[in-house]
């Protein structure tokens, strides 16, 4: 009999292991500022241990209302977010970010938008995101786990049409969007908290991480990220990596997206091979980006077709 | 009785253990450009310490392939000989591997060769091209696609008959490159585009040299992707390719689908070609030029 019990026992400690570790994101949440919440994303590749987590997330919290940005990857993730701002907050959370709509920072949404909440997006990231959005899901249930993406779809957007910048108040706390066309996607939104002088930049930097670059204007975005430094701000979210403070750093994203346009450019002129190109190798100062490896072979032939055209 | 009990729990916990951050998920071998922020991980990625074991595999002797590949291929009597200057240049590990970049270098020694051909141990299209020159050669790049980790080998007879081989060993992170399609019908709506459109491009290099690049617009079907409804599409691919100027031919390649769709060849050269002219075949018999072939 005893050894029925025993058996029963780990039975239930395996179950309950497997539920209690498995498709289970580690939210953390930092309070950065008063009031403004950052969850930073697995700062990695997409894996089937970090479920696709690799973008910072945020919350800001307002004496009316909640204003949460970018949704994470999947609905479980949204999920796990808003039960954990339920623990600090009561308020409604009215509004919804997306800086564009790469899955990482916009698989969320559908958790949300059954919350009735007001989602903020660019028109050609909403564009994107329900033309491509399937594909992508697809591929992102192949490479990281049908699982992760329990519950998780592409819904129908409202076609709402925002005239920004804008600002909105959540109670004694004024956030301002701003958009950027075609820099690191073809609509970036920012938001900034101006209160506390800080601000969420999605992928327009990136930190300790090589930029990726596939819908990119580089040139654009080399600029926006010049004014992004001209801003008053002393706290930057970037859309992967730790948060920062030392305003200089947003140039290393410059740095190498003008570095991987250039070689691209130089090498499409010369009617080089990718393969040629690979074997000249980076130059030092970028392999301390954070997987510069695989963006690099990566992303090098797609800017050289481009340039090929 | 106990044991009993012992077996259950085993049963269970191996059931476990094989479900969730425990087990292997495969990426799927379309890995498209769109795809976000991020690449991916690489499954059964050859550490420093396994170069050693990358050198080992590819080794000749250590290959089941090899020996049958030469006869069939290079040929029953064929003189081989394993050179290090002939220099495959490509990645060592891939993540798409549908269009895998590559360029065969030669060393001066054989810049004036009889035949090249590539080869690919592990696909099931083996034999990428078979080029036969009507000018010196310095180097040939293409697209190519790579089924699973692979030696890649390119083989050169020079003008005493012995092939100079030259290799390198490719890990590919997603397998497929021949199998599955690079465009998936079920999420998206495949284009086929335009067939046999050729462009063919000159770029200056040192001194007197140059490179000729030749793209083909073509599906280069492998005969090895299912599609929808679970037949497989058969195959169809560009078999041919002249190249010739104004003062001869330059190049006579037979091709496989082993290479890339849309092919990309290029050609380094000693001398800057004159009009070069491009004539492609393919496997349904079609002919398409890049120039007007009103020659007749």
């Amino acid at each position: 009999m005893i050894f029925f019990r025993i058996t029963l026992y780990f039975i239930f400690l395996f179950y309950t292991y497997q539920s209690y570790s498995e498709f289970k994101y580690e939210i953390e949440i930092i309070e950065i500022s008063d009031g403004t919440y950052v969850i930073l994303g697995n700062n990695d590749a997409l894996t089937s241990k970090n479920g696709g987590a690799i973008s910072n997330t945020g919350f800001i919290v307002g004496k009316e209302s909640v204003f949460i940005i970018d949704a994470g990857p999947s609905y479980i993730y949204a999920s796990e977010v808003i039960n954990k701002i339920k623990h600090i907050s009561k308020l409604p959370i009215k509004y919804l970010l997306i800086t564009h709509h790469h899955p990482d920072h916009s698989f969320g949404i559908s958790k949300y938008k059954e919350l009735g909440i007001e989602v903020i997006m660019s028109q050609s990231e909403i564009t994107r995101y329900e033309k491509y959005g399937n594909r992508l899901l697809r591929q992102m249930k192949s490479l990281i786990g049908e699982e992760w993406f329990e519950n998780t779809s592409i819904i129908q957007l409202d076609d709402t049409i925002y005239n920004f910048p804008f600002k909105i108040n959540l109670g004694g706390r004024i956030v301002e969007i701003l958009y950027y066309k075609n820099g690191h996607s073809e609509g970036d939104l920012i938001v900034r908290d101006i209160y506390n002088k800080l601000v969420f930049v999605g992928d327009l930097v990136f930190n300790n991480r090589a930029p990726t670059i596939p819908h990119a204007n580089i040139s654009n975005w080399s600029n926006y990220i010049d004014q992004i430094y001209n801003d008053e701000w002393s706290l930057l979210v970037p859309g992967h990596g730790p948060l920062i403070y030392d305003k200089k750093k947003i140039f290393k994203t410059k740095r190498w997206i003008n570095y991987i346009n250039d070689v691209a450019k130089n090498a499409a002129n010369k009617g080089l091979s990718p393969a040629e190109v690979f074997e000249e190798g980076i130059k030092a100062e970028f392999k301390e980006y954070k997987l510069y490896r695989e963006t690099w072979l990566r992303d090098l032939p797609l800017l050289m077709k481009k340039y090929d055209e | 009785m106990y044991k009993f009990y012992l077996i259950i729990v085993f049963l269970f916990y191996s059931f476990i253990v094989n479900a969730g951050p425990f087990s292997d998920f495969k990426a799927g071998a379309e890995l498209s450009e769109e795809l976000t922020s991020s690449p991916t991980e690489r499954r059964n990625t050859p550490n420093s310490d396994s170069l050693e074991q990358a050198l080992l595999v590819l080794d000749p002797q250590n290959s089941d392939m090899w020996d049958y590949l030469q006869i069939s291929l290079l040929g029953e009597n064929s003189k081989v000989s394993f050179v290090e200057d002939v220099k495959v240049i490509m990645q060592d590990h891939i993540e798409e591997p549908h269009e895998v970049p590559l360029i065969v270098k030669l060393p001066n020694r054989l810049h004036n060769f009889q035949k090249l051909i590539l080869i690919i141990e592990n696909n099931p299209i083996q034999q990428v091209i078979a080029l036969t020159p009507f000018k010196p050669i310095e180097a040939l790049g293409m697209n190519v696609r790579l089924e699973d980790d692979s030696p890649v080998r390119a083989a050169i007879l020079d003008n005493y008959g012995v092939w100079n081989i030259g290799s390198k060993m490719v890990f590919v992170s997603s397998p497929g490159g021949c199998s599955s399609p690079s465009c998936d019908p079920t999420v998206e709506v495949c284009e086929q585009g335009v067939v046999g459109k050729i462009a063919v491009k000159q770029y200056e290099r040192e001194g007197e040299a140059e490179r000729i690049k030749l793209k083909i617009t073509h599906p280069m079907e492998t005969g090895f992707v299912m599609n929808v409804d679970g037949d497989l599409i058969p195959e169809y691919y560009v078999n041919r390719i002249h190249v010739d100027d104004i003062n001869g031919p330059i190049a006579d390649i037979a091709t496989y689908a082993a290479l890339s769709s849309d092919p990309v060849i290029l050609l380094d050269l000693p001398e800057k070609g004159q009009s070069i002219r491009v004539h492609v075949k393919d496997s349904q018999g079609l002919e398409f030029f890049s120039y007007n072939n009103n020659s007749m």
